[in-house]
C-alpha cells in the first residue's frame, strides 16, 4: 500500500492568503434522488428529514475552499426531533385549539371562522424566526477543516423585523423591498461567524434602488404595454369584422371569442416572460450587491451572477422537475389503465369469489390515496438535482477577494444546538 | 491536515499501514497513527471517489484531507465500514426495524380490536358530547329551519320515548326534524338525532321512521359520531406530522363534518336497531323496506355531509337480517293520527312538492 503525499505549497505565514472558492459537481445526484424518493414513499414522507440530510451532505462537499470540501455534520435525527418539538409545541396545540373552538362555539360561529385568520398571523410572525433558526442550524452544522460556523444573535429580533417590514410592503407600494431585504441580510450577516471570527455587512440599500426602480417601472410598463396591445388588437378585430363580431345576444361570436382567448393568453404569457426576465435581473443585482457588502477578516465576497443565468437555471429546473414527475406519472397511469381493463374483463362473481366481496371498491379505497400521494410526491423526484444546479451556479459565480489569515481563526465557542430547523421544516421554507 | 484548533493546515505524509493511517508531520520523526476502526469520512467511499476527508474519533476536530483518487479508493480495503454499501446498510437498518415494529403494532391493533379513537370517545364527558352535538346539528341544518308543531312534536316525542325505553340506555335521545327535502337521517354526538322532512314525507309508514330512528340510536349508543370526530382530529394531526405541516389546519372544520361510518359500525347500529324494534314490538319490515327503497332509488346524495347511509350501500346481508326478524307480537309504532301529525311537522306536505334549495 503506497503512501500519498500532499503536494500543496507549505504556508506558514500569518499574513493571510487568497482562498479559492469552487464548485465540484457532485456525482450520483440522480441515484440519490431516486433512493430518497423510494424511502420517502415507503415511510409516508417521514424519511424526508434524512433525505434532506443526505442531499445536503453531497451539496456541502461539492463546495470547495482551496480544494477542501465543506462538511455538513447535521443528521436526519436532529431535523426530525426539531420538527417533533415544533409539532408538539406549536402545531399540535394549534390543532387542538382549533378543535376545541369548533366544539365550544360551533363550526359556523364567528369565533371559529376568525380563529384561522389569527392563526395565520401568528404563523407569519414565526416565519422570520423560522428562517433565522434554520440558518443558524445550518451554519452550526457546517465545518471546514474542523472549524464550525455559527449565528450568534436573537431570532425573535429577526422575526419581528421580518414581520413588520412585510406589513409595510403594500403600504409603500413595494418601495420598502430593497431596504427590507438589505436590513434582513445585514442582521443575518452581522450575526454570522466562522470559528471565532465574525462576518460583517458593510453597505446599504442605496445601490439597489436604481435596479428596483427599473423593476417597478418595468412591471408598470409591461402592464400598460400589454393593455395597449390588447386594446389595439380588439380595435383591429372590430375594424376587420365590423359589427359582425357580436352575435344577436350582444355576446362575442364563438369563433371570434376563441381568437380573443388565444390572443389574451399570448399577451399574458409574453408579459409574464418579460416580468420573469426583469425580476431575475433585479435578483442578480441584489445577490451581487449583497456579496460585495459581505466581509470576512481581510476579504470581501464577489458575485458575478446574471439575470439571464438565474432565469436559465430556474426555467430548466422547472423543466427537470416536470420531466421527473412525468417519468413517474406516465408508467403509473398506464399500469392503472391496464389493471382496470383486466379487472373489467374478468367476471365480477369470479373476482369476488377469489378475492372476497366488494373487491373493486376496496381496491379503489386503497389505491386512490396511494396514487394521489405518489403524484404529489412525484414533483420532488428530481429536486436534489435541481438544488445542486442552483447551488452550483451560485458558488460557481462567487469568489473571495483578499487575504484571510487562516491560522488566526480558532474554533467556534457557540453552543451546539441539539435539534434543528423545526419551524422552518414545519412551514416548508428552507431551500436546501 | 488540520488539527481542528484553527483553520490553518499543514502538509503531511500519509501512508496506509497495518495498524492504521500513518501520518508524518513535517519535522517530526514519529508518525501519528489513526487506527482504521475509529475513522470516519465526510462521505462514504466509492469507486468514483476523487479525494477523501478523514476524521478520527479520538482527535475530535482534526481533519485529514487527501486529494486524488488513489488514497480514497485504497482506504476502502482496510476500512470496509467506510464504503458506500456499508453506509447504506447502516442507515437502512433502523428503518427496517421501524417498519417491522409498525407492522407488528398494526397487526396487534387489528387482532385485539383496539380503537384508540373509540376509547377516547367513551371517556368524553357528557357536556362536551352534547355541546358537540348541538353545534353539529346547527351546522348541518344551516340555512334550513327546524320543523316544530305541537302535535308533531308530541308524536315524535312519543315515538322517541318508546324506542328509548326499548333501547334500555341511560341517555335521553333528542330528535329534531330539519326542513330539507333530501331523504336523510344522521346521529350527532351527545345522543342527538336529525331527521329530514324528505325522509318523513317519502316514508311508506311510521314503521320505516321507527326503523331509521332505531338505527341512528344504535350509532348513538355505540358513540360512533364521537368516535368519528376524534378520529378526524387524529387523522388531521397525523397528516400534519407526515406532510411536515402542510397547512391542513384550516380544513379541519370541513373534515370534521365529513366523516362516514365503517361497514362494522353500520352493522352494529343495525343490530341495535333490530333489538330495539323487537323490544318495542315494532315490525322490522319498515327498516327492511327503507333499505330496499334507498338502494333502488339511490335517493341519498353522496356529497351530503354526515350522510350515514350513502357511503355504505345496503348489502344483501343487512337486508336479510332485517327481513328475518320477526316472530314477536307487533304493535303499530304510532297511532294513525299521531303518524299524520308527525308527517306534517314541517307543514302540510302536499303544498310544498318541489324542493327549492336542494
Amino acid at each position: 500500500m503506497a503512501g500519498n503525499a500532499i503536494t500543496d505549497t507549505p504556508d506558514g505565514s500569518t499574513a493571510g492568503r487568497q482562498l479559492e472558492l469552487s464548485w465540484l459537481s457532485p456525482i450520483g445526484m440522480i441515484g440519490l434522488s431516486i433512493a430518497n424518493f423510494i424511502y420517502r414513499l415507503f415511510t409516508l414522507g417521514i424519511y424526508d428529514f434524512w433525505a434532506r440530510t443526505e442531499v445536503r451532505k453531497r451539496l456541502w462537499s461539492a463546495i470547495r475552499l482551496d480544494g477542501e470540501p465543506l462538511v455538513y455534520t447535521g443528521t436526519g435525527k436532529e431535523l426530525f426531533l426539531g420538527f417533533i418539538i415544533v409539532f408538539g409545541l406549536v402545531l399540535l396545540p394549534m390543532l387542538l385549539l382549533s378543535a376545541g373552538i369548533i366544539l365550544a362555539f360551533g363550526p359556523t360561529s364567528p369565533v371559529a371562522q376568525l380563529f384561522p385568520l389569527a392563526l395565520y398571523v401568528f404563523i407569519f410572525l414565526l416565519f422570520g424566526v423560522a428562517i433565522y433558526r434554520a440558518q443558524r442550524y445550518r451554519l452550526l452544522r457546517t465545518s471546514w477543516r474542523g472549524i464550525r460556523g455559527s449565528l450568534d444573535g436573537n431570532s425573535w429580533n429577526y422575526g419581528w423585523t421580518y414581520f413588520w417590514t412585510f406589513l409595510l410592503i403594500p403600504l409603500t407600494l413595494g418601495w420598502i423591498i430593497p431596504w427590507r431585504t438589505t436590513k434582513l441580510q445585514t442582521l443575518i450577516t452581522n450575526d454570522a461567524m466562522f470559528g471565532d471570527r465574525e462576518f460583517s455587512f458593510k453597505g446599504d440599500a442605496g445601490p439597489l434602488y436604481g435596479p428596483f426602480a427599473m423593476l417597478w417601472f418595468g412591471v408598470f410598463a409591461i402592464y400598460v404595454g400589454a393593455s395597449l396591445v390588447f386594446a389595439v388588437a380588439i380595435a383591429a378585430l372590430q375594424h376587420t369584422f365590423g359589427l359582425d363580431t357580436l352575435s344577436p345576444g350582444g355576446q362575442l361570436k364563438p369563433e371570434i371569442a376563441s381568437i380573443v382567448t388565444i390572443g389574451t393568453l399570448g399577451i399574458v404569457a409574453m408579459a409574464y416572460l418579460l416580468y420573469l426576465l426583469i425580476s431575475a435581473w433585479y435578483r442578480a443585482r441584489t445577490i451581487n450587491h449583497f456579496a460585495k457588502c459581505t466581509h470576512f477578516e481581510g476579504a470581501q465576497f464577489k458575485a458575478k451572477v446574471t439575470g439571464a443565468g438565474l432565469l436559465w437555471i430556474d426555467v430548466t429546473n422547472i423543466l427537470i422537475l416536470l420531466v421527473g414527475a412525468l417519468l413517474l406519472i406516465i408508467p403509473l397511469s398506464i399500469a392503472a389503465v391496464l389493471i382496470v381493463a383486466v379487472a373489467n374483463s374478468i367476471d365480477a362473481t369470479l373476482l369476488e369469489s377469489l378475492l372476497g366481496p366488494d373487491v373493486k371498491s376496496r381496491f379503489a379505497a386503497i389505491s386512490v390515496p396511494i396514487a394521489i400521494f405518489i403524484m404529489a410526491l412525484s414533483f420532488t423526484l428530481l429536486l436534489p438535482v435541481t438544488q445542486a444546479r442552483a447551488m452550483g451556479y451560485f458558488i460557481g459565480h462567487l469568489s473571495i477577494e483578499g487575504p484571510i489569515a487562516l491560522e488566526r481563526i480558532a474554533q467556534s465557542t457557540a453552543d451546539q444546538v441539539s435539534t434543528g430547523e423545526g419551524l422552518a421544516q414545519a412551514f416548508d421554507i428552507d431551500a436546501f | 491536515m488540520s488539527d481542528g484548533k484553527t483553520a490553518g493546515a499543514q502538509d503531511v505524509m500519509v501512508e496506509l499501514t497495518e495498524r492504521g493511517i500513518s501520518i508524518r508531520l513535517p519535522g517530526s520523526h514519529d508518525p501519528v497513527i489513526w487506527p482504521y476502526g475509529a475513522l470516519s469520512t465526510s462521505e462514504p467511499l466509492t469507486q468514483h471517489a476523487i479525494d477523501a476527508l478523514v476524521t478520527y474519533a479520538n482527535q475530535p476536530g482534526a481533519t485529514l484531507f487527501v486529494p486524488g483518487p488513489r488514497f480514497a479508493r485504497s482506504l476502502a480495503t482496510p476500512a470496509p465500514q467506510l464504503t458506500a454499501s456499508a453506509e447504506r446498510w447502516r442507515s437502512a437498518r433502523p428503518w427496517l426495524w421501524a417498519t417491522i415494529a409498525l407492522i407488528a403494532v398494526a397487526i396487534a391493533i387489528s387482532l385485539t380490536d383496539l380503537s384508540p379513537a373509540r376509547t377516547m370517545a367513551m371517556m368524553l364527558p357528557d357536556e362536551a358530547r352534547q355541546s358537540m352535538g348541538r353545534h353539529m346539528v346547527t351546522a348541518m341544518s344551516q340555512g334550513h329551519r327546524l320543523c316544530e308543531t305541537a302535535d308533531g312534536r308530541a308524536a315524535l316525542d312519543k315515538l322517541t320515548a318508546k324506542l328509548s325505553k326499548a333501547a334500555k340506555t341511560e341517555s335521553d335521545f333528542r330528535v329534531v326534524v330539519v326542513d330539507r327535502m333530501l331523504v336523510n337521517a344522521f346521529a350527532t354526538p351527545g345522543e342527538n338525532i336529525v331527521l329530514t322532512r324528505g325522509l318523513l314525507e317519502k316514508a311508506n309508514g311510521v314503521d320505516e321512521i321507527a326503523g331509521v330512528l332505531a338505527h341512528e340510536m344504535g350509532h348513538g349508543i355505540e358513540r360512533h359520531p364521537e368516535t368519528g370526530f376524534i378520529r378526524a382530529v387524529g387523522l388531521t394531526a397525523a397528516a400534519e406530522l407526515f406532510t411536515g405541516g402542510g397547512g391542513t389546519l384550516g380544513s379541519l372544520g370541513v373534515l370534521l363534518l365529513q366523516f362516514s361510518y365503517s361497514r362494522e359500525a353500520e352493522s352494529e347500529a343495525d343490530d341495535h336497531a333490530l333489538r330495539i324494534l323487537r323490544d318495542a314490538e315494532i315490525s322490522a319490515k319498515g327498516l327492511a323496506e327503507f333499505f330496499i327503497r334507498i338502494s333502488n332509488k339511490g335517493q341519498l346524495q353522496e356529497s351530503d355531509p354526515g350522510n350515514l347511509l350513502s357511503t355504505h350501500p345496503v348489502t344483501q346481508d343487512r337486508l336479510a337480517k332485517a327481513l328475518r326478524q320477526g316472530g314477536y307480537k307487533l304493535q303499530p309504532a304510532l297511532s294513525a293520527k299521531d303518524w299524520r301529525a308527525l308527517k306534517s311537522i314541517c307543514g302540510a306536505s302536499d303544498k310544498v312538492q318541489v324542493p327549492k334549495s336542494e
